[in-house]
């Protein structure tokens, strides 16, 4: 709590007071359906006014949480993050095909390279492009592509 | 579970004598024994001090009992169970194979499964037993046949870890100093002489 | 002096009865990475930076790195920090992790920047109180907690409820399952969900399924946080698991990307078990995977060699090793739940030496799995501490003043949620049109020790049913209505807070868990400040109060009575 807030490249400038936000900050929080977090109540499930898809992170959410787990300078937790609010726009099916993609000699160069413009064009997805361009370099130098006779 | 006289089973040694390069037979009653590179030399016994003599004595008896053949080879470029039952089931008549480590993990493998696939798996080596290696060796003799035979038990036990991991691991690593690459499996008959 | 052939003193003969001559124990073989931590064949440290990338990693150039010191280079290490952290003295570094004065900000700041060798080289000079006067102080989150594991042999959901509630109200703030039969884990997941929230709302809970069931589990919100994400110290065996640190880091953003907390899993020992340790130290192997974990940014890991325990467990300093992995994990500023979660020893005295190293210091959860069910019933194989052992570990909590995490209940209390729990799911089965749940069995799951105290289930129809839920999509939110039409307004109540909780993304953050009053705590809002005596998270006030009660404790104002 004592850690002090730098400020952050975009958004609200929040800094450890600021969490949870689920407590302290609701007045920043949607659906991705646009709901405020505060109409997820009792009443409206029993109404049917909620959706398992109210139930969903929505992508500012996630550079919320990205900016305050930089505030307190852990990096690589926040760049989680923000692939995670590029990847709330993709189908769930999709995203597990694209895991299994990244796997070990189960793509070749050009299906990485497809998977990762796809990210960038279809989803504007342009960190998990570049995470998935690079796993491309990488296993082509480690000979982790897909090889022609897999028995 | 009464493992058939443990007096006498002591005093057996097993030699596997090569015969010559193993090779793919057509009489389809056959099961292929595949054991891996320290099998009998320079290991011989299993994690749990079952001798190898004793191994393959209730593994081909168990074959032999189905009124099945039973060929021996020894796997020598690799130490995977998989790759070395799968290399027997390739080999074999029926296409059914019986895959042996040293430590006695065994693996009941059939040709037409993708490798690393299986029939029957039996990972916990300390569990295995002369019954069991029996048991082992007439069910793959019924597959061979073409039968459906009930799975042999599994057994579990929760402190086989604390007792027996580390020495698993190191019977794991002592079996991969004696692959030898490249050099092709061999036809191997089993001397199973009392000392 | 002559000596007998053949014969044995009395006292061989006890000694040899002794339940540790059960465990086994094997020489070092550092050639092969049969070694704890202390080995000629670890690489030395070296760090060189040119143009704003690592070229130098450990004494290898960037044209021979491998997937992980590529990985591990380019997004684990501070690039900037780096070459002025690695040159500090190890000793010095080292000093500064058990120095009361030296804060925990200063040393994730330094730890940010250095490469695997160089933390092999300070927590190599340290012994085991020095490690864990560390972890005291490095531990992410301030609050100690602990977790369960909530498992059936039979896979019945109604042991699952009843154990998941038991387990939740003695303090578990987060349950895992899984199965034996995995066609049941929508029914069991299902179970330890609802379970769970009538012991004391808030508690996570998890299911351990291959990778893309566990996911989709969570993405319907029926678990709410994963932790089966394996990762591996060598290229090779990393491969074997079928992944890399490039499909795990997907992976990570995936969870996140779905609101879904998640650690990975990683352990010394394994890579030797798997026979390509490479010629490193378990422990080196250890802190790549621990870098590769931070490079991914996922908020925490579980390590302490986990299902290897045996290995380490195995050789000389092996459970100092141990120790020393869930430190590094904290110190690298992860969440680290602490292992303790394996049958380790056929000795009691071992088994609990084995974890003080955890339970003394507090980590963020001191077992990954402390078996809430009977062992015979524990179907990750068994864990260093089951059922029998609560009264142990309270007694332990009460001698030492430490917090464990866990607390002595009444057992009024705990048939009470015991009888909710499976009264509950019978509803919650009922509004979803799953097989049936008698009332024999809800009577059965109040009293029962284990599986074998419940009525046989039908198998099949069980099977048909967690199909049915699969194929119908039932979501965590079907769970929160069929609770709230059956009239468990509470469960219901509770359910649906955990679920918010995903919305808002607060339990994505490091360490987080649920407080009973639904706040999460995590290493943001309950940063660890340990500074030295006095300071830090200490066992006092109401909490302390709780702890003091035992099954049997007499009665200082009437001797003649019990008060527990």
């Amino acid at each position: 709590m004592r850690v002090s807030a730098p400020a952050s490249g975009s958004g609200p400038d929040l800094g450890a007071a600021d969490y949870p936000l689920s407590v302290n900050r609701q007045d920043l929080l949607r659906t991705p359906t646009g709901k405020p977090i505060t109409a997820l109540t009792m009443n409206a499930v029993v109404a049917g006014e909620i959706t398992a898809e109210d139930l969903r992170i929505a992508p500012e959410t996630l550079q919320l949480q990205a900016t305050l787990a930089e505030s307190v300078h852990r990096r690589q937790l926040a760049a989680n993050f923000r692939r995670a609010a590029e990847l709330t726009a993709v189908p769930d099916a999709e995203v597990l095909a694209m895991y299994n993609a990244l796997r070990p000699r189960a793509s070749s160069k050009e299906q990485l390279l497809g998977i990762a413009e796809n990210l960038e064009n279809k989803y504007q997805a342009t960190v998990c492009g570049a995470l998935v361009r690079e796993a491309a370099e990488v296993y082509e130098r480690r000979d982790l592509l897909a090889r022609d006779e897999e028995d | 579970m009464s493992a058939p006289t443990a007096a006498s089973t002591s005093e057996r040694t097993l030699t596997l004598k090569e015969v010559g390069p193993a090779k793919r037979a057509s009489r389809p009653d056959e099961v292929v024994v595949a054991v891996s590179p320290a099998f009998s030399d320079p290991f011989t016994k299993t994690i749990v001090d079952v001798p190898h003599a004793e191994v393959i004595r209730q593994i081909l008896a168990g074959i032999e009992e189905q009124g099945v053949h039973a060929r021996v080879i020894k796997v020598w470029d690799t130490a995977d169970l998989a790759a070395v039952a799968h290399t027997g089931a390739r080999l074999s008549g029926s296409g059914i194979s019986i895959g042996l480590l040293s430590r006695g993990t065994a693996m009941i493998h059939q040709r037409d499964l993708p490798r690393l696939s299986n029939l029957e798996l039996f990972p916990q080596s300390p569990l295995l037993d002369a019954e069991v290696f029996r048991r082992i060796g007439s069910n793959a003799a019924q597959y061979a046949k073409g039968e459906s035979p009930a799975p042999v038990p599994t057994r579990n036990d929760q402190m086989a870890r604390p007792r027996w991991q580390a020495k698993a691991a190191l019977l794991h690593l002592k079996e991969f100093e004696c692959i030898v690459a490249g050099r092709k499996p061999v036809e191997v008959e089993p001397v199973i002489s009392r000392a | 002096m002559t000596t007998t052939e053949n014969r044995r003193s009395r006292r061989t003969e006890i000694l040899e009865d002794r339940p540790v001559n059960l465990d086994g124990f094997v020489e070092e073989w550092p050639e092969k990475g049969l070694v704890a931590m202390e080995s000629d064949f670890d690489p030395q440290p070296s760090v060189r930076v040119e143009g704003g990338r690592i070229v130098e990693l450990d004494g290898r150039a960037r044209a021979d790195f491998d997937f992980m010191d590529t990985f591990i280079a380019d997004h684990a290490i501070d690039v900037e920090t780096a070459e002025e952290v690695n040159a500090i003295p190890s000793v010095e570094i080292a000093r500064a992790l058990v120095d009361p004065r030296a804060s925990r900000d200063e040393l994730t700041r330094i730890g940010r920047g250095l490469t695997p060798a160089k933390i092999l080289d300070v927590v190599k000079l340290m012994n085991v109180v020095e490690i864990m006067m560390a972890m005291q102080k490095m531990r992410a989150r301030r609050t100690p907690a602990n977790q369960a594991h909530s498992t059936s042999a039979k896979d019945n959901p109604i042991q699952v409820a009843a154990d998941a509630a038991e387990g939740a109200l003695r303090g578990f703030a987060e349950l895992e399952t899984t199965l034996g039969v995995v066609r049941y884990a929508p029914l069991v997941a299902i179970a330890l969900q609802v379970g769970g929230q009538v012991g004391r709302g808030g508690v996570l809970t998890q299911c351990a399924l291959e990778e893309a069931t566990e996911l989709e589990l969570g993405m319907r919100g029926i678990t709410a946080y994963a932790e089966t994400i394996s990762v591996y110290g060598t290229e090779s065996v990393f491969v074997d698991g079928d992944d890399t640190p490039w499909s795990k880091a997907f992976l990570a953003s995936a969870y996140a990307s779905r609101g879904i907390k998640m650690r990975f899993t990683s352990g010394t020992g394994s890579e030797v078990q798997m026979g390509n340790a490479e010629g490193r130290s378990m422990l080196y192997l250890e802190i790549r995977c621990i870098l590769m974990a931070k490079g991914a940014g996922v908020q925490g890991l579980q390590n302490g060699s986990i299902s290897c325990i045996g290995v380490p467990g195995a050789v000389p300093g092996g459970i100092r090793a141990v120790a020393a992995e869930n430190l590094v994990a904290s110190w690298m500023d992860l969440e680290c739940a602490s292992g303790n979660d394996q049958s380790f020893s056929h000795s009691a005295m071992r088994r609990t030496a084995r974890l003080l190293p955890q339970m003394l210091p507090g980590t963020d959860f001191v077992c990954s799995g402390y078996s809430a069910v009977p062992n015979a019933d524990n179907m990750f194989a068994g864990s260093n501490l089951d059922t029998e052992d609560f009264d142990d570990w309270n007694t332990i909590q009460r001698d030492l003043q430490v917090d464990g995490g866990l607390r002595h209940v009444r057992e009024p209390e705990i048939l009470q949620v015991r009888e909710k729990a499976a009264r509950a799911l019978q509803a919650v089965f009922a509004e979803l049109d799953l097989p049936r749940i008698t009332d024999e069995e809800v009577e059965a799951a109040v009293y029962a020790n284990g599986s074998g105290d419940y009525p046989e289930r039908d198998v099949l129809e069980d099977l048909k049913g967690a199909q049915s839920v699969m194929d119908r999509g039932v979501t965590g939110l079907d769970l929160v209505k069929a609770l709230e039409r059956s009239g468990f307004h509470d469960v219901a109540e509770n359910l649906l807070t955990v679920l918010r909780q995903r919305v808002s993304g607060d339990l994505l953050q490091t360490s987080a868990i649920l407080t009973d009053d639904f706040v999460p705590l995590s290493a943001i809002n309950d940063a660890n400040d340990y500074g030295g005596p006095g300071s830090g998270y200490r066992l006092q006030g109401e909490r302390w109060e709780q702890l003091k009660k035992l099954r049997h404790v007499t009665s200082a104002e009437d001797p003649e009575t019990e008060v527990s």
